[in-house]
């Protein structure tokens, strides 16, 4: 960082430089919600070219300025008052934490004189987000206004990006001031990794019989996407991916796996268990994706390759760890592998565990429809998720072309995410297709973001997928509480048609198979936005399943 | 285990905090604690730490934090 030596010589207040602030840094759209503490910055909006959304909850605000980032891959920002205002960004922030979004949290406090003092809609959001933010400031003078605001978005955007939060009091954003000279961020050369290492990942690799690429979320934050197709393409080693790496490798090629872990494919889970040598690409060993950690990839070795040297060995110790930029270390290990039987044995598995969709009856089978909607979305489309089965089922399911195209809690498996994430993605890009998959248990956690999509005519394709129930919930104590049901049963939801229509949100309702492809055809052609509700069997479960605690090698069931 | 981690780090609100935070919610026992801001507005904290975690990964963990420095094992035991 260097000092600019821009000297900014106008009086405006702590709200209005904050306003300006943002500006400067590209910020065109934020999400929020007004209240006593950040009237001021509300009152300098007026003003301001910046576009807000009003959300109608401040979780919703987080969660819409992630899915922004996420879809745009700029920085998203929500505004909330303090008090109930701030604490209801926390589950936003936490999601942003957990899948390294960046995202720019700003909250109202009460006067500076008054903090401390358990003063009206005081709380120290300050110390209550500390283990979820990747850093925070409470700024204490008018004149560092600017400057936070502008480290703040450096710090969220640079190496591995995450959420800032600035605690704005109310004295602060209101007292007048001349700004203090900003600093200039210059983002940070990409580092490579040590060369010594390397060069023994590099023999290692062309030694091994069995390799298989582990491919994570950081894929795609580290805008590697390209260099990772160009190593598979030279090197031909099959690969398995992370939830949040779906998409980063071509989904028809018979050496992508998929996704390995709790609701992975039976043919990923495989490999991994048999490979010789695990290739980690910006991942980092999540539990979902490993099982019982003792027992995966028995017999492989490990190249860990990642951004944050705080990840490699943090749950397996690794052969190498190579820490830096992801695209340069893959360039230097991409080299032609004499690996035919390894690659013969995982197209077998890709032929032999693949997903069938001839299900019996005339029920409506969610894994199919997930299936046909994305075909007919097409490339361009972006799919946000909700948590729960429904999620799942788009992992498997769904035909994703790029990491960006597909948006879902992965580390905190936020419920509520799907909707305000939708509509901050298609707020990014207005011009494409954007579809969110909810279940009728998630999409009650922010049902009243229909509102925000009908004020600004948001067209965001909503599917809700209704089992009437929490159907992960239930599906586990189905196999794990010996079918001791408790607290899942949701039959007495509302009338989602009724309610998406008394929102002012066109929908329509679908029970029977051959109702589907006229209601994709819907879907798709409604200009504004749109709710398909949709009634699917209460028993259906996700397969296959890893028991929780159980080893990837022990999965239940095959998929239908 | 017994270790004893040398932190440097520019002196701020909540530095300290997020020190401390990040020690305890990785794993480790804080049993000793020395902190001194110096002209220099670096913070250098001694901690004497217990846990069971392979302390040189926390000390990658507490590098990243945007205040610290430096952060180093100085022993185990």
């Amino acid at each position: 960082m260097a000092d600019s030596g821009r000297i900014e010589t106008s009086i405006r207040s702590g709200a209005q430089w904050l306003v300006a602030a943002l500006e400067a840094e590209g910020v065109d759209t934020i999400f929020g919600y007004p209240g006593g503490a950040i009237m001021p910055v509300y009152d300098a909006l007026v003003d301001s070219a910046l576009r807000h959304i009003l959300v109608r909850h401040e979780q919703a605000a987080a969660l819409a300025a992630d899915g922004y980032a996420r879809a745009s891959g700029r920085i998203g920002v929500c505004l909330a008052t303090s008090g109930p205002g701030a604490t209801n960004l926390l589950t936003g922030i936490a999601n942003a934490y957990l899948d390294s979004v960046p995202l720019l949290a700003i909250t109202g406090q009460v006067a500076s004189g008054l903090m401390g003092t358990d003063a009206f809609q005081e709380v120290d959001i300050f110390g209550m987000s500390l283990p979820v933010v990747k850093h925070s400031f409470i700024v204490r003078r008018t004149e560092d206004v600017a400057a936070v605001v502008h480290e703040a978005c450096a710090i969220a955007r640079s190496g591995r990006p995450g959420p800032v939060l600035i605690d704005l009091p109310k004295d602060v954003a209101q007292s007048r001031a001349a700004a203090r000279p900003a600093q200039r961020h210059r983002a940070p050369a990409p580092v490579m990794p040590d060369a010594a290492a390397l060069a023994t990942a590099v023999a290692l690799l062309a030694r091994s019989e069995r390799p298989l690429l582990y491919i994570g979320g950081g894929v795609g934050i580290a805008c590697a996407e390209a260099a990772l197709r160009d190593f598979v393409a030279r090197t031909g080693m099959p690969s398995v991916c992370t939830l949040k790496a779906l998409g980063a490798v071509d989904a028809a090629s018979p050496h992508n796996l998929g996704m390995l872990g709790m609701h992975g494919s039976q043919a990923a889970n495989h490999a991994v268990q048999s490979c010789d040598l695990l290739l980690v690409v910006g991942a980092r060993f999540d539990d979902r994706a490993t099982g019982k950690l003792d027992t995966f990839a028995p017999g492989a070795r490990v190249i860990h390759i990642d951004a944050d040297a705080a990840e490699i060995g943090k749950l397996r110790a690794v052969d190498i760890g190579l820490a830096g930029a992801l695209a340069l270390a893959l360039a230097a290990l991409a080299q032609p592998l004499h690996i035919d039987p390894w690659r013969k044995h995982c197209a077998v598995l890709h032929e032999l565990y693949r997903s069938r969709y001839d299900a019996p009856g005339d029920a409506i089978y969610a894994p199919a429809l997930l299936r046909d909607l994305s075909i007919a979305a097409g490339a361009q489309a972006l799919v946000s998720c909700d948590v729960g089965q429904h999620q799942m089922w788009v992992a498997q399911h769904w035909q994703i072309p790029a990491i960006r195209a597909h948006l879902t809690s992965g580390g905190l498996g936020a419920m509520g995410y799907g909707v305000p994430a939708a509509l901050g993605a298609q707020l990014a890009q207005p011009q494409a297709c954007v579809i969110c998959v909810s279940g009728d248990g998630s999409i009650m956690m922010n049902i009243q973001e229909l509102a925000t999509l009908r004020r600004y005519a948001i067209p965001v394709k909503i599917l809700l997928l209704d089992n009437a129930c929490l159907g992960m919930v239930r599906q586990w104590q189905e196999l794990f509480f010996a079918e001791r049901y408790s607290e899942v049963d949701l039959s007495d939801n509302p009338d989602f048609v009724a309610l998406a229509q008394a929102f002012g949100i066109e929908a329509f309702g679908i029970e029977r198979r051959d109702q589907v492809p006229a209601a994709i055809r819907r879907l798709l052609n409604t200009a504004g936005p749109v709710l398909c509700h949709v009634r699917i069997d209460p028993r259906a479960n996700v397969w296959p399943l890893v028991p929780p605690g159980k080893s990837n090698g022990e999965m239940m069931g095959a998929a239908a | 285990m017994i270790h004893r981690l040398e932190v440097t780090l520019q002196d701020g609100e909540g530095a300290l905090l997020r020190v401390l935070g990040t020690t305890e919610r990785r794993g480790f026992r804080v049993l000793a604690m020395h902190a001194e801001v110096g002209a220099d507005a670096l913070c250098r904290v001694e901690l004497t730490l217990e846990g069971t975690r392979d302390a040189e990964l926390l000390g990658r963990q507490l590098a990243r934090l945007h205040e610290v420095r430096t952060a180093a094992i100085r022993a185990s035991s």
